[in-house]
């Protein structure tokens, strides 16, 4: 007999087995230990950069990551280490109050740095990515921060907020931000609307996820299509229901 | 479940944890049964049900139409089919009936000869259950969304009611007089909590997105306002500074232990608060339709290890892990948009009523006996595994020591 005291929660975990290696239709992730590390990159290789000519870091939101892990708050609490780690950064992206986007660091500061090759404004911007506290874990910053703790004049707070790594939020205090990601935001948005008209459209507004990854995309929809599936998913737009013959993806009304 | 069982006999373990471990194995089992019904009295939605804390045996419920029904969930026919009578009604026909829809019912928290109710006839009525005659009657200056008397309190008898002005005001039973206002809310107040824990604190939630959480002992304001973003500013624009939300607030729930505190809001989220210092637990739930414009009556489970939140979510009822966030089961039967829901500790059954007009009772599923347990007469053993009631059989709780 089993001495060691279990948790009354752990008799109740239904641990299905699977004998043979074919799976049909439903594939559940293992309830192996979660690498949020790995899915981000796997994530990021679904972001299209020859889009951008290179310019774009690999953006990945975070609610792409709920439809791939079951448990959501100990997502949040993986990205929270890695964040405090000063791997990863975390962008408030503008279209929601609840959509954040996530960045790896090193390839943040890469690419702005690359963008302002030659610029004007390439001398405050490296200043400012210096004095980035790393582990960065704010997404905005105060004036007052901005005079006092990392001492820029008002001129090189305009620099910034021109170079595209600040955005206005309000009166005296400014979202970090991602030059040039306004070309993302827009071609996202776009093919989301695109995307979730796709699964509306279909008969039942449902549609099977392997169907919908196979579908020809009209010119609306830039991205890959798993990156919209992953995201229509995550952020619960779409119901995603298993059937024995694979994912099925409903239409939700809001 | 047998490993529970010999553990408890040999005394390895404390006889508290097979409890919860056959109450946590029940609420994982929760379905409609066809043999458990309850009448059908209302002709309109039905708003606020409440069961009585002292015996869980008579339950409340208010209707959009005003009547206000009281039903005997105890099951003494003998049979397995049975239907919960409603024992008495204060229906269209009564001269003391609410002129507009009932929006809460409570129970008073220390004997069934009394209850009150609020409605959106800008009243709050006192009844006396024997005559169905209102005892007193509260007018108020705006429709009144939620009241709550304390389950716990002993020094007081105050009634918090929240209107469609932001002040909350106390009401005293003894008295009979408002003897307190609170002030501190901008917009319509939709729903208000007594702690489980304290007799003094109280919970408020509010259209303009905060939720405070006072002590009617202090004379100045509340004593926090719960925020979302933990204090991070930078986490949110300006002026979302200190909300519990990004909507209103319309579902206040304190858990069992009175330690943590739950809120809904059309923001479509729920969050869990520690109720002791007003932190976001962070603790994720996902989409969590909301889409009520008065209060939402959501409930959670006791006794249960790990504990269980039931929400009303659109014409379903979801089932959600408390600490872990995870949707554990959907449960579907209504026909319409469900209105509230109630957990009855005992027997962990939840009952759950709707727009349809119809209380649903949703109840654990009984595992079904072997062959051999069915010939034998007077086994303990089956009688323990099969048998609902059980556990409060005095005789048998004597023999095993949990009474």
């Amino acid at each position: 007999m089993n001495r060691k005291r279990a948790l009354i929660s752990d008799t109740f975990k239904v641990k299905k087995r699977r004998y043979g290696t074919q799976k049909f239709g439903a594939v559940s992730d293992g309830d192996g230990p979660t690498d949020i590390r790995a899915t981000l990159e796997y994530l990021m290789t679904l972001f299209p950069r020859r889009l951008f000519n290179d310019t774009l870091p690999q953006i990945v939101l975070k609610h792409q990551l709920y439809s791939i892990h079951n448990d959501k708050t100990l997502v949040d609490k993986e990205l929270n280490k890695l964040r405090e780690r000063g791997e990863l950064l975390m962008f408030q992206l503008g279209f929601d109050a609840d959509t954040f986007g996530l960045v790896f660091a090193s390839d943040y500061k890469a690419k702005v740095l690359a963008g302002e090759e030659g610029r004007a404004t390439r001398a405050t911007v490296e200043k400012f990515l210096q004095k980035l506290p790393s582990p960065c874990t704010d997404l905005s910053f105060t004036k007052d921060k901005m005079l006092r703790e990392f001492l820029f004049t008002d001129s090189e707070i305009t620099q910034l907020v021109k170079s595209g790594v600040l955005t206005v939020r309000d009166a005296g205090s400014w979202w970090l931000s991602i030059p040039n990601s306004g070309k993302f935001t827009k071609y996202f948005i776009q093919g989301r609307k695109a995307v979730l008209g796709m699964v509306k459209k279909s008969k039942y507004s449902e549609v099977l996820k392997a169907e919908l990854e196979e579908r020809r995309t009209t010119s609306h929809v830039k991205f890959h299509m798993k990156y919209h599936i992953h995201d229509i998913v995550g952020a619960e737009l779409v119901e995603s229901i298993p059937t024995t013959s694979g994912i099925l993806l409903r239409f939700v009304e809001p | 479940m047998l490993g529970f069982l010999t553990a408890r006999q040999a005394g390895l373990d404390d006889p508290l944890r097979l409890r919860r471990a056959e109450s946590t194995r029940r609420v994982l089992s929760l379905k409609l049964n066809p043999d458990r019904d309850v009448d059908r009295i209302h002709g309109n939605g039905i708003n606020t049900i409440d069961i009585e804390a002292i015996e869980g045996r008579y339950m409340l419920s208010g209707g959009a139409d005003g009547v206000i029904v009281v039903y005997d969930l105890e099951n003494y026919s003998g049979k397995l089919q049975y239907t919960c009578k409603a024992v008495c009604t204060v229906g269209r026909s009564s001269k003391y009936v609410h002129k507009f829809s009932v929006e809460t019912v409570q129970w008073y928290p220390y004997d069934t000869g009394m209850f009150v109710s609020s409605s959106f006839d800008k009243t709050m009525k006192v009844w006396d259950t024997e005559t169905l005659k209102p005892a007193e009657v509260f007018q108020f200056e705006g429709n009144v969304y939620s009241h709550h008397l304390s389950p716990i309190a002993r020094k007081h008898s105050l009634i918090a009611v929240g209107t469609k002005e932001p002040k909350i005001q106390l009401c005293d039973l003894k008295s009979g007089s408002r003897i307190h206002v609170l002030q501190g809310h901008r917009a319509e107040v939709l729903s208000v909590r007594w702690s489980p824990r304290y007799e003094h604190i109280l919970a408020t939630a509010s259209a303009d997105s905060k939720v405070k959480v006072w002590d009617v002992r202090r004379a100045s304001g509340s004593l926090f306002t719960l925020d979302q973003h933990n204090g991070d500013k930078s986490k949110a624009s300006s002026e979302a500074v200190n909300t519990a939300h990004d909507g209103r607030v319309n579902g206040l729930c304190f858990t069992g232990d009175g330690l943590y505190l739950l809120t809904t809001g059309t923001d479509d989220r729920m969050r869990l608060w520690n109720s002791a210092t007003g932190e976001n637990t962070l603790v994720n739930y996902g989409k969590v339709c909301n889409e009520s414009r008065k209060r939402l009556q959501f409930t959670v489970s006791r006794g249960c290890s790990p504990e269980f939140v039931f929400v009303p979510c659109g014409s379903s009822v979801a089932v959600y892990g408390l600490h872990t966030g995870e949707l554990v089961t959907m449960l579907r039967g209504h026909y319409n948009n469900v209105d509230c829901c109630e957990f009855h500790p005992d027997y962990q059954e939840l009952y759950s009523g709707g727009k349809d007009c119809n209380i649903l009772a949703w109840v654990p599923v009984i595992r079904a006996s072997d062959v051999e347990e069915e010939t034998k007469s007077a086994n303990q053993v089956q009688v323990l595994i099969t048998g609902n009631k059980i556990w409060k059989n005095p005789k048998v709780l004597e023999l095993l020591h949990l009474g």
